[in-house]
């Protein structure tokens, strides 16, 4: 870390490799044959032009690198957006165009003189089954992220991104309440690499660029089937199925946003044809406030247009978005639970939606846009099916063996009762719920992490209690209102199931 | 009482598998550090609608301070039984917690999920030479806590739980 900016200055007397052994504890080949013409500064590169490729060169510890030149451009861009937001309409109003225009410049220049400080102080290698990121300037910080804990990598590339030809490369760890590492921008090629090489280190792989011979690892990822030519925007493997723009489309209206909107602008064009007034600032602010109304289904549409999913090898591959396209990488091992969700007005359709849950996206983003949870935004029992069979293999979304809880939960549940259901599948346990948005929760057995029977004082004077299955991302299930006998019985089962499950893999 | 009817018919919402299950008490002296909990809140309550009568005569800070005797008392019963109720048992393969009186519940986490163990004792635990166990998964729901152990039995069952842990750890 610390020998990182004095490195390209000062040439070292020294054999190359040795500043850079106090972070690299694992350099596996100490006295390399290519040592004499190795560049001077082995931990970057002398050209900052040329952070991909020819990097990682003959040295036995791979040479940090950096991000893509471009991308405190990027962040620079990126922030004249946030600045914008931050100071509304009101200011505006208030100083004036001119200086609004000013303050504007000002701030996102320095942002952009901050990103380019961050990235001259940012780089990252893959140390044995580690991925080390080194950022900051005054506070240096170096994430170690072990690479057995990835659960999922994303490579999403916002519209700025698109335009560039770069993108950027999200890793998903247990534990980490948010995305964790974040490496914003490397090239396209350089990004569909090293997802590549980081998921082969995860799944515990011989990952031949850090200890074998580095040069073909870095061109293609030899332990995945694919040759992953370096711009696969396209998913490779098995398409297994793409959802039309049009249902989409059509699912998104079908939202009571949608429905409620047209209703909200009658009433806003009513207040103001009575008042008389059409000040800019007012149209302006009514308009932001309708854009809030509809972000959701217009962010829906926007994230899930052109939504692909794809099986390759033991993983699946999703690819989504329209302004900001994403390719999520989850191996299907790391899936703790998968959701089928019925909304209200989606069942004229017959329609279902997907989600699938991966450890590592707590709770702790409020801003579900950047949980890779879509496994299917929309689409009709059958596909549903199929996709369901896919990431679970041998579960009959339409055959579950699921049942209701006794009759005299109607005491507790009047209305929701009948559609309460739970059981016991071969492979996973199975929670049916919600009376006008019907919900249909997978827990596979093998990604239980804990049991609970929870009753409540109502539930006792019923003989009923509620089994809770825990799952290491999301909210798990609940089976509400069993009968208590059958309660013991479930979480019993459960638990040696689960032991099953483990054991067996 | 119908459907799949376990091998040992449960006897109590708390006690299911009586006989294959050992539970163990937790040390009595926790009522104690509760109870002082109880009357250090209690105290303040009681000091505030105290002075609050004293100036101002209102009665309703009379009935506040009745009100609040009355709820301390009730408190007290809870407490003990409370505490009477809580146990835990170490099976072969994972952990059972139970604990709540009006709402009740049973923890059951395996050892191979455990991903680390917590011994905490506050000054007033300590006071009474008590310790509390508590074990993470990789879920957060998961509820598996375990007060007013013997610093020994802490450090035991410690020991016990990241043993078996790593015996039989498992990613995720």
């Amino acid at each position: 870390m610390t020998d990182g900016s004095p490195g390209p200055g000062a040439p070292h007397p020294t054999p190359p490799d040795v500043p850079a052994a106090p972070p690299v504890p694992d350099a596996p080949r100490t006295p390399h044959p290519a040592a004499p013409d190795f560049p001077a500064a082995p931990d970057f590169p002398a050209a900052p032009a040329a952070p991909a490729v020819g990097t990682a060169g003959p040295a036995g510890a791979e040479p940090r690198q950096r991000l893509h030149p471009l991308s405190p451009v990027l962040q620079g861009a990126k922030s004249l957006v946030v600045v914008i937001a931050g100071l509304s309409w009101s200011t505006l109003s208030r100083v004036g165009f001119g200086w609004f225009a000013v303050l504007v410049a000002v701030l996102a220049l320095g942002a952009t003189v901050l990103a380019v400080v961050s990235w001259y102080n940012t780089g990252y290698h893959i140390v044995g089954r580690e991925l080390r990121v080194h950022e900051g300037l005054l506070w240096r910080r170096t994430r170690a992220i072990p690479l057995e804990r990835l659960q999922a990598v994303e490579v999403v590339r916002p519209l700025l991104a698109q335009l560039t030809g770069l993108a950027e490369l999200r890793l998903e760890v247990v534990g980490g309440g948010k995305t964790e590492a974040p490496l914003a921008y490397l090239s396209v090629a350089d990004a569909a690499r090293l997802r590549h090489r980081l998921l082969a280190v995860a799944a515990g792989l011989p990952d031949g660029a850090t200890t074998g011979p580095a040069p073909q690892a870095m061109g293609v990822a030899p332990a995945d089937g694919d040759a992953a030519g370096p711009a696969d925007r396209e998913p490779t493997g098995r398409p297994l199925h793409a959802v039309t723009n049009t249902d989409l489309l059509v699912s998104q209206l079908l939202t009571p946003q949608a429905f409620l909107l047209p209703i909200g602008v009658a009433f806003v064009v009513a207040q103001f044809l009575s008042e008389g007034s059409w000040s800019f600032i007012a149209v302006a602010s009514t308009l932001t406030a309708m854009a809030g109304v509809l972000l959701q289904p217009v962010r829906r549409v926007l994230d899930d247009w052109n939504f692909r999913l794809a099986r390759e090898a033991d993983r699946l591959r999703i690819h989504n978005g329209l302004l900001e396209t994403r390719v999520q990488t989850v191996p299907l091992e790391r899936v703790q639970t998968v959701g089928v969700t019925w909304p209200l007005l989606w069942r004229m359709k017959g329609w279902l939606r997907l989600r699938l849950e991966v450890a590592g996206y707590s709770g702790g983003e409020a801003d579900d846009r950047n949980r890779p949870d879509r496994l299917l935004p929309v689409g009709d029992l059958t596909v549903g099916a199929a996709i369901v069979d896919e990431v679970l293999p041998g579960v009959a979304l339409t055959a579950l063996p699921l049942t209701p809880p006794p009759g005299r939960a109607r005491w507790l549940r009047p209305l929701t009762a009948r559609v309460l259901g739970a059981g016991l599948h071969e492979r996973v346990f199975a929670v049916r719920s919600g009376l006008l948005t019907r919900q249909l929760t997978l827990v596979p057995y093998a990604r239980m992490q804990s049991v609970r029977v929870v009753q409540g004082p109502a539930q006792r004077r019923l003989r009923l209690a509620t089994v809770h299955v825990d799952t290491a991302g999301g909210s798990g299930a609940a089976a509400h209102d069993r009968d208590l006998a059958q309660a013991w019985a479930l979480a019993a089962e459960l638990t040696a199931r689960a032991h099953a499950a483990r054991r067996a893999r | 009482m119908n459907a799949a009817e376990p091998p040992q018919s449960p006897v109590s919402a708390l006690e299911p598998w009586p006989d294959t299950v050992h539970w163990q008490p937790i040390s009595t002296d926790l009522i104690w550090v509760e109870l002082l909990r109880l009357a250090m809140g209690l105290a303040v309550l009681l000091v505030g609608l105290a002075l609050g009568w004293a100036f101002s005569g209102h009665w309703l800070f009379g009935a506040g301070c009745a009100l609040v005797l009355l709820g301390g008392a009730w408190r007290v019963v809870t407490i003990v039984r409370a505490v009477r109720a809580w146990g835990y048992a170490e099976r072969a393969d994972d952990l059972l917690v139970r604990h709540g009186l009006l709402v009740r519940r049973l923890s059951i986490v395996p050892y191979s999920r455990m991903q680390f163990v917590d011994v905490s004792a506050g000054p007033l635990e300590r006071a009474f030479d008590l310790a509390t166990v508590q074990l993470h998964t990789a879920a957060a729901a998961t509820d598996a806590r375990v007060p007013g152990l013997r610093p020994a039995e802490a450090a035991r069952l410690r020991d016990r739980l990241t043993a078996l842990g790593e015996d039989r750890a498992e990613g995720l």
